[in-house]
């Protein structure tokens, strides 16, 4: 998906949350969903499980309006986080602009986390993507949870943030860390728009 | 300090312009062209002036120039733009921000507009922000000057929408919380719900209705306020969603953070494009400036290719400056063609080289390198072979290998052969034209300008070749002019990688009188040392100059004139030359005999004269010393009738 589109005179990122299951994927978006004015937001398309489980993807459409010429428009995916939706997980990271990958904080959930990491990396890789392209956020979420449960941020660092990409905690459910998230990653994927070779 | 953003009643309608705004006033790092679209009464001209306010309290203060285009307009109309345009213009440039409002007043006022088009688009070349206003959307204005058009286009457009009916309801409230006094409190739901156009009618309204309240003791009741107006009552509005002034950094508010967000977004974008545009405005200005047709970056910038402006200026910037180097050549040595659209437009360069080489041509020829004095007519021999690679390198890569060039040998062992031979492979390899001459016609020359005039036309007729050759260069020593001249020749051939050439009777060590700049540059290129010609090349000499001739197959006259003793090329052409003039002249075959005959009689005469009276001796002369295979005796003259007589033996 081309992220500029000058024919149309249009702007278009595509953003994913990834990590693993019960991370707090679907809780980001659902957050930045309540947060966005209606007349900026399309609808928000949750296909999920009973147990409220995301089976295929979510997606929030969010209408940033004409800057600098160009309609700007930022789409916003998850992928399921459970190990076996991992082709679902790789058709929706085709084209992706940028990803967010959600660290659940809990110590005990450390191994999925780097699964989750390790899968994300795997997918990219296939798809021909340079991970060091890439741009990524890393958001360590629950940090609300009592510190005896989770690792900080420093350890998180420690394990995943080997490329010292910007991380930032969070709580996804109570919105601390949610648009802190958003817009480091939208000001790294957007900066890339001077970075692109010229068409003449 | 209370401002105008405090007393503006955000609503998710305008939320996004007053954030955006609200971000300009706050910081430098925000869009450079704001352009606000929204109906009368939605709240544009409250922003500017919240705007204007926070800037110009702001410590230090900030200037800003808040301009209503509508009292323009006027005033335009009235006494001219003229009059008032190049102060306002003046002072709408040197402010740190300026607030165009009522855009659209200045639809149909043609001068405004380009007025207007140029402050904005000087602000935007000097990274300054500017905020402009309109009623219309920019589509909606068909008679907008279409480079503005496309200009406000380019900036970031934030709508203010019409604000919901509690918005509104809020709005009167305030209000009749600012007047006092016994109002009715549904007054202000019950007006709001009412289906005027903008917040400028509804506060028209409730001025009416305060009016009438003021003479009244007791509240009016809404239904008969709106009845006083002739307004039907509609449903009021539930409670009114926004009922404080927008917190500035409340946490976790949820227009806040998205708007934080957004106004980061916008930030970024903006800072993206409005740096790819600026850069490009940047260039334009700046080659149109220097009267440089700029198409190419135009449509650059109308298709906003994005990215790394950066090739673009570079490869624009490397065509005009050829274009100006050829305007340059061009005023010097075809005035005529000064006015050419070709040698104004980097896109037609082509066409501008193909003019300029015409001119050249029309102008007089430069010296050529001698046709005759070519590599196939060269001797080639261990004395020379060091030179004639160089030279192939010179041919293979002209300007980048051994440049400069400088061949050293005494007087006569070829180096002019070599210099013209690599001339005319150069002419041959259509390099372009190349001068080949000798110090002293340089000297020449350079004696005959009389005018400045004419000393502009020397040096671009030598600027301006595709190789500039110099034989017997130590010719120009004390010679400082030029010295000079050459060196700047010199100069500009070299930055231009085009090759030079020279030649020179003595060691540049051992050159006196010579600029060192000139020498230095000299020393600092290839030097190689031709040494006189070895039988090799004297053989090979001998067998090109007898080519043509009754005499090409014989191997003895061939092996006799090479083996002659010769300390130059030039004494070899000498002496087949006169060989061949002898036998011209007598009509005959030339032969080793007839050879030896003509060359060693001269001798002989030559080395008595030398000696004076002749000694007493056989009349028996060992042949020259070139003779290497012949050992016969050869009586050549009997100098005395003694000499004759020979001892009889019994």
């Amino acid at each position: 998906m081309p992220l500029v589109n000058f024919t149309a005179r249009e702007i278009t990122c595509k953003l994913v949350y990834y990590g693993p299951g019960r991370c707090g994927k679907t809780t980001n978006l659902q957050y930045i969903h309540g947060r966005v004015p209606e007349a900026r937001r399309g609808r928000m398309v949750s296909l999920a499980t009973q147990s409220d489980r995301t089976l295929f993807f979510d997606f929030l459409p969010i209408e940033l309006g004409v800057i600098s010429g160009f309609t700007t428009r930022f789409q916003l995916y998850t992928v399921p986080g459970q190990v076996y939706y991992n082709a679902t997980r790789r058709l929706v990271l085709q084209g992706a602009d940028g990803v967010v990958f959600v660290v659940d904080s809990q110590a005990r959930r450390f191994d999925e986390n780097i699964e989750s990491f390790q899968n994300l990396q795997e997918n990219l890789l296939e798809q021909g993507v340079d991970v060091r392209q890439l741009p990524v956020v890393l958001q360590y979420n629950k940090q609300d949870l009592p510190s005896d449960l989770i690792l900080s941020p420093p350890e998180l660092d420690d394990a995943f943030n080997f490329r010292s990409v910007p991380s930032l905690p969070a709580d996804a459910l109570h919105g601390t860390g949610v648009f802190e998230t958003l817009k480091a990653l939208s000001t790294v994927v957007l900066q890339r728009l001077a970075t692109r070779a010229p068409t003449l | 300090m209370t401002d105008s953003f405090a007393s503006f009643v955000a609503d998710p309608a305008t939320q996004a312009a007053m954030s955006a705004v609200r971000q300009l006033a706050d910081g430098p790092r925000m869009a450079y062209l704001l352009v606000l679209v929204g109906q009368r009464g939605a709240g544009k001209s409250h922003l500017l002036r919240a705007v204007r306010d926070r800037l110009t309290t702001a410590v230090p203060p900030r200037s800003v120039e808040l301009v209503a285009l509508g009292r323009l307009t006027d005033l335009v109309h009235n006494r001219g733009l003229t009059d008032a345009g190049a102060a306002l213009r003046d002072r709408l440039l040197r402010a740190d921000v300026v607030l165009f409002d009522d855009l659209d007043a200045a639809e149909r006022q043609v001068p405004v507009q380009a007025f207007l088009y140029d402050v904005i688009e000087s602000r935007i070349g000097a990274g300054l922000a500017t905020v402009a206003a309109t009623g219309k959307s920019l589509g909606g204005m068909p008679n907008l000057d279409s480079r503005l058009g496309r200009r406000l286009r380019d900036g970031t457009t934030l709508e203010l929408g019409r604000p919901s009916a509690a918005t509104i309801a809020t709005i009167l409230s305030r209000k009749i919380a600012d007047v006092g006094g016994a109002v009715h409190p549904g007054l202000a739901a019950a007006l709001a719900a009412v289906g005027l156009r903008s917040v400028k009618e509804y506060l028209g309204a409730l001025q009416r209705i305060l009016a009438v309240q003021g003479a009244t003791p007791t509240p009016i009741a809404p239904d008969d306020a709106l009845a006083l107006l002739g307004l039907e009552p509609q449903t009021p509005p539930p409670a009114p969603a926004v009922v404080a002034p927008v917190p500035e950094s409340p946490a976790n508010s949820s227009a806040t953070e998205f708007d934080a967000f957004l106004t980061e977004v916008v930030a970024n974008v903006s800072q993206q494009f409005d740096r790819w545009r600026g850069r490009i405005r940047e260039t334009i200005a700046h080659w149109q400036a220097q009267g440089i047709r700029t198409r190419r970056l135009e449509q650059a910038l109308l298709s906003d290719a994005g990215g790394d402006p950066e090739p673009l200026v570079a490869a624009f910037g490397h065509d005009a400056s050829e274009l100006q180097r050829l305007v340059a050549e061009a005023r010097i040595i075809a005035p005529d063609l000064a006015g050419a659209e070709v040698l104004r437009d980097p896109d037609q360069l082509a066409g501008a080289r193909h003019l300029v080489l015409e001119a050249r041509a029309r102008r007089a020829p430069l010296s050529a390198p001698l046709p005759d004095l070519t590599l196939a007519r060269l001797g080639v021999g261990p004395s020379n072979r060091v030179a004639l690679e160089t030279i192939a390198g010179v041919i293979a890569e002209p300007g980048v290998r051994s440049n400069p060039l400088v061949l050293i040998g005494p007087s006569g062992v070829g180096k002019t052969h070599l210099l013209h031979a690599l001339g005319n492979a150069l002419v041959g390899r259509g390099v372009g034209p190349v001068a080949c001459l000798s110090a002293h016609s340089l000297l020449g020359e350079l004696a005959n300008l009389k005018s400045a005039e004419e000393v502009a036309q020397w040096r671009a007729r030598y600027q301006w070749v595709a190789a500039l050759l110099i034989d017997d260069v130590h010719l120009i020593a004390h010679e400082p002019r030029c010295q000079a001249e050459l060196l700047n020749v010199y100069e500009a051939l070299f930055d231009g990688a085009r090759p030079l050439a020279f030649t020179s009777a003595r060691p540049l060590s051992e050159l006196g009188g010579f600029d060192p700049r000139l020498l230095t540059r000299l020393e600092g290129g290839t030097v190689v040392d031709v040494a006189p010609p070895d039988r090799e090349v004297r053989l090979a000499i001998v067998k090109a100059m007898l080519a043509e001739t009754p005499a090409a197959g014989d191997i003895g006259l061939l092996d006799y004139l090479a083996g002659r003793p010769a300390d130059s090329v030039r004494s070899v052409h000498g002496v087949v030359q006169r060989v061949l003039a002898e036998a011209l002249a007598e009509r005959a075959v030339p032969s080793t005999a007839f050879a030896r005959e003509i060359l060693e009689a001269v001798e002989t005469k030559s080395s008595q004269r030398d000696r004076g009276p002749v000694a007493p001796s056989s009349g028996i002369q060992s042949p020259g010393m070139g003779i290497v295979r012949s050992r016969e005796k050869m009586i050549l003259t009997w100098p005395t009738a003694d000499d004759r007589l020979l001892t009889e033996f019994p």
